[in-house]
């Protein structure tokens, strides 16, 4: 972590793979790059092997280009999707066992802490609906309960698709999928409000339709819990498989869950809101 | 043989829009050109998921990118 493990040491570069050239030279690391020139820098995230068309794959894709300092950034998975492309990415990445993310992260932050008392370190868990809402759910609350400074992003995929389809606390109800076969009979976990209550600071709930809206919200969920406590991402990413949509058809259901249930929503605490105002205050005057 | 997208540069050019590039889910396999401005694919990362189809002629009906099938090797 830092900036100095990341360049190459003088005379080496010839015998260093391109790719990671490429990143030290064109990438993100040392200066903020903007989500929309996306495509004229080299990306954190390299090749994975996520589905064709997975918008979960393109939300984090947007995340890592989101990230206010790549250099300075810890990042969490457990078992799902999501872990696939976030191991691929040249940012630190720890795998926590199922549903243990936020405590791994709780006690990382702690220790960042003390080790780094005059830097920023941040600490991001990215994990599925199973791994945040359904086996997470009790270290996933008692994070919240005890006010731990650190990010919680869940791609909300509404299904567990690495195990063939079972139905998750998030799949909304009367959906029917492989290993749900009478549908499911229950209502879909109200993430956003449980998290409000929990104690969270910022809390966003989004469908990934505008890469400049997405990264907006992770930088300000990211800059919330570097000073005043958790903060909370439901982000909407489709499983095509195995909601079996086709994959040209992918952005546009997106757009149309967006009209309807994940509609754009941002909850933040009034002192949250002020920190903010200033801060855009300040760019506005730079 | 497999399935990619192939943008037609010429065409591309006349709108300097880049929205393929903001809504692909693969990174750095639709980049974007300034000196041309146009956007172009890298065929070896492309999955073929036609989003970036999709972006281009569904919604904002410009039809700058096409699916075309390409040989190992080519």
């Amino acid at each position: 972590m830092g900036l100095e493990y990341v360049k190459i040491s003088p005379g080496f570069e010839r015998y260093m793979p391109r790719d990671y050239v490429d990143l030290v030279k064109m990438g993100q690391f040392g200066r903020q790059v903007d989500v929309m020139d996306l495509g004229q820098f080299k990306e954190l995230v390299e090749d994975h092997p996520m589905c064709a068309g997975c918008y979960m794959a393109y939300f984090i894709r947007i995340f890592y280009a989101s990230l206010p300092n790549p250099e300075d950034t810890i990042v969490l998975g457990t078992a799902g999707c999501a872990r696939l492309a976030l191991s691929q990415a040249a940012v630190p990445f720890i795998y926590g066992n199922y549903g243990d993310t936020n405590a791994v992260a709780s006690g990382l932050k702690r220790a960042l802490t003390i080790r780094f008392p005059d830097k920023h370190k941040d600490v991001v868990v990215i994990a599925g609906d199973g791994g945040l809402m359904d086996i997470g759910f009790g270290m996933t609350m008692h994070s919240w309960f005890r006010r731990e400074k650190f990010t919680t992003i869940m791609v909300d995929n509404e299904v567990y698709g690495n195990t063939g389809g079972q139905e998750s606390g998030m799949s909304p109800k009367g959906v029917q999928l492989k290993m749900a076969p009478k549908g499911k009979q229950f209502d879909k976990i109200n993430a956003v409000e449980l998290a409000k209550v929990a104690g969270c600071v910022y809390v966003a709930k989004l469908s990934p339709t505008n890469p400049k809206r997405i990264a907006k919200v992770i930088r300000r969920a990211i800059l919330a819990a570097r000073h005043f406590g958790p903060t909370f991402i439901h982000a909407y990413t489709s499983c095509n498989i195995e909601y079996s949509i086709p994959t040209r058809e992918v952005l546009a259901d997106a757009r149309n869950r967006e009209k309807k249930d994940f509609k754009f929503y941002e909850w933040m605490t009034d002192e949250v809101k002020e920190y903010f105002e200033e801060m855009e205050k300040k760019e506005v005057k730079a | 043989m497999y399935f990619v997208a192939k943008v037609k540069e010429d065409e591309c050019a006349k709108y300097n829009c880049k929205q393929c590039v903001l809504f692909c889910p693969e990174p750095n396999c639709i980049n974007f050109l300034e000196k041309k401005g146009t956007a172009w694919v890298w065929p070896d990362k492309c999955k073929g998921c036609e989003i970036c189809v999709y972006v281009c002629s569904d919604l904002l009906k410009r039809n700058c990118i096409e699916m075309v099938m390409v040989q190992a090797g080519d």
